[in-house]
């Protein structure tokens, strides 16, 4: 018996709800007694649906649905009058006067005139010829670590190659965010060689001065030493410790490779990519 | 003579930052009659992340002359750092399929007074173990069977890009966790295992705060898999989870301290070398959890 009052009461609530959102659906164009009108129309068809019930349960309904009517529409009311204002509040007239995502966009859109022709031909030549098989399905970003922490988006760049926007690419700080785990160039569905991509148009960043002085530091060690991460006087006593010699058996014990290795600096032009000055010993 | 030598390739990181990995590879290899020959003169790879992304032909033709002294050997390279086998298997690849980029190479070779002729193959230290040395040479060469569950981490460039080095399936490999479990560890699964330690293609140097977050991830997920140290085969990755690892704490306030081990350090232990013998004690994270778990279970040495 309980549980049929109960129904009775579930029943108008979303009723109710359901003509309250007509009402915000509908907007301003119904007038507050049509609402009315349709609000109270639902009544009789719930009440048509709940005819086989002894008498004590009606009259009990009855008396629920007074209870909750009475409770109802004065809130009813409130909503309303709230509501009116609301809608008063949003003056359109205001809103062209400044339309500020508009502004500065000819400085953001890229045009044909941003476009390198020969940007997509000159990575696929320097061995990416796959370059052009991209059909941007999204795969390599899905996969890309660093795609989910930094802004970096790697079917973007590959995109942007392919257009021949070339300074977008090169220009770009997000670039260098990839660690060249290979999970894009694994999951590429059309095979392409993603991370040579990624590479060669860091080649083209560099060449145009995109360069980040710890990298240029680490370049210089090379050139200075062979090694990428030179020994140490902490590492050669451990060295000494157990039994190997304190200097490895690399450019760091042999002055004649480390000369080899300059000169091929020398024959590639690297010193000069990363400004090293001979005379100084140092990057400038 | 040992029947097989190889050219022993050291790199950067392991030899002038963790020479306990040198030092038990070299024990490990005269264990196994396994000869490794130094790569006089050799020098840097050159580091992929910085000399690729700035100029591929200058990180050609610097891996072009370190595969010279090995061909002047005739042996193939060894190397146990994946980045060095990145740059040079890549390079030994690229100069023999690319006849076009050979003599370019060739070219500034010349400058140096060296030819590269493509007559030997780069290989990574866990390939050899695993094809050349085998599983049962290697179960005799352990003495001191490790009770220890592990996070084995295989980082990038050891089996990928798979297309051309063709180790093991890229996703799902099994190669590490075998040669981790020879020894009587456990190669424990974690969420995300393939992930990279976020130090590669010069990030590391680049930004800091993206590779510690890249650490901090993995760190979490091995913590969470409840292991007792790292296994890894790339010094580089070996130095960002052992300096990596304090570098995270420090930005993120974690504690974490999970001891690192270079599988070549790993086969030291279970050789039953001292942590002095590997240089574990020079270790940023303190190993000592670790290597006390060992002594309890086998009662101590």
């Amino acid at each position: 018996m309980l549980g049929g009052g109960n129904d009775t009461e579930e029943q108008k609530g979303t009723e109710e709800q359901q003509s309250e959102t007509e009402m915000k659906d509908e907007g301003t164009e119904t007038t507050e007694e049509e609402k009315l009108e349709t609000a109270e129309k639902t009544e009789p068809e719930a009440k048509a649906e709940e005819p086989v019930k002894d008498k004590s349960a009606k009259e009990e309904k009855k008396e629920i649905k007074e209870k909750a009517k009475a409770k109802t529409e004065p809130e009813k009311k409130t909503k309303k009058s709230e509501k009116k204002p609301e809608v008063e509040e949003k003056p359109k007239t205001k809103r062209s006067d400044s339309m500020t995502l508009l502004e500065g966009r000819e400085e953001d859109t890229l045009t044909r005139d941003s476009i390198d022709e020969n940007f997509k031909q000159e990575i696929m030549d320097a061995g990416a010829e796959t370059l052009a098989l991209c059909f941007q399905c999204g795969t390599c970003t899905g996969a890309c670590p660093s795609g989910r922490r930094t802004p970096y988006r790697i079917r973007q760049i590959v995109r942007k190659s392919v257009m021949g926007f070339k300074e977008e690419v090169i220009s770009d700080d997000t670039l260098w965010m990839c660690t060249t785990c290979y999970e894009c160039q694994e999951r590429c569905p059309r095979g392409i060689k993603i991370v040579d991509i990624v590479k060669i148009a860091r080649n083209y960043a560099a060449k145009a001065g995109y360069m980040a002085p710890a990298h240029k530091a680490v370049g210089s060690f090379v050139l200075k030493t062979g090694h990428g991460v030179p020994i140490n006087d902490a590492t050669m006593a451990l060295r000494k410790k157990v039994g190997l010699d304190e200097l490895p058996p690399t450019t760091h014990s042999f002055p004649g490779a480390l000369d080899e290795v300059q000169k091929i600096i020398k024959a590639t032009g690297f010193d000069d990519l990363i400004g090293y000055n001979w005379e100084k010993g140092e990057l400038e | 003579m040992a029947e097989q030598e190889f050219a022993y390739f050291l790199g950067c990181i392991m030899n002038n930052r963790y020479p306990g990995i040198e030092k038990s590879t070299r024990i490990l290899f005269d264990k196994l009659d396994v000869g490794l020959k130094d790569m006089e003169g050799a020098s840097c790879c050159p580091a992929p992340g910085v000399f690729g992304s700035f100029d591929r032909t200058t990180w050609a033709s610097i891996a072009a002359r370190n595969i010279t002294i090995a061909e002047e050997q005739g042996n193939d390279i060894m190397t146990e750092c994946n980045g060095c086998f990145g740059s040079l298997f890549e390079t030994n690849h690229m100069l023999h399929e690319n006849e076009e980029m050979k003599a370019k190479i060739n070219e500034i070779l010349a400058e140096a007074g060296r030819e590269f002729k493509g007559e030997i193959n780069v290989r990574h230290f866990a390939e050899i173990l695993y094809n050349d040395v085998g599983m049962d040479k290697l179960a005799e060469a352990v003495t001191k069977p490790l009770n220890l569950n592990v996070a084995v981490h295989y980082g990038c460039h050891f089996l990928k890009p798979s297309a051309e080095i063709e180790i093991d399936d890229p996703m799902k490999p099994t190669i590490l966790d075998e040669l981790v479990e020879i020894t009587g560890a456990k190669s424990v699964p974690y969420k995300d295992k393939m992930m990279c330690c976020g130090a590669g293609g010069g990030l590391r140097s680049r930004d800091l705060d993206v590779t510690a977050d890249y650490t901090k991830e993995k760190l979490t997920n091995m913590r969470e898999a409840g292991v007792d140290a790292i296994i890894n085969v790339c010094p580089f990755c070996h130095l960002q989870f052992d300096v990596g690892q304090v570098e995270v704490n420090d930005k993120f306030g974690t504690d974490f301290n999970i001891p690192v081990f270079h599988l070549a350090q790993l086969y030291g232990l279970a050789m039953g070398l001292s942590k002095d013998d590997i240089t574990v004690d020079a270790h940023q994270i303190n190993t000592d959890p670790a290597l006390s778990k060992l002594d309890i279970i086998t009662g101590g040495e």
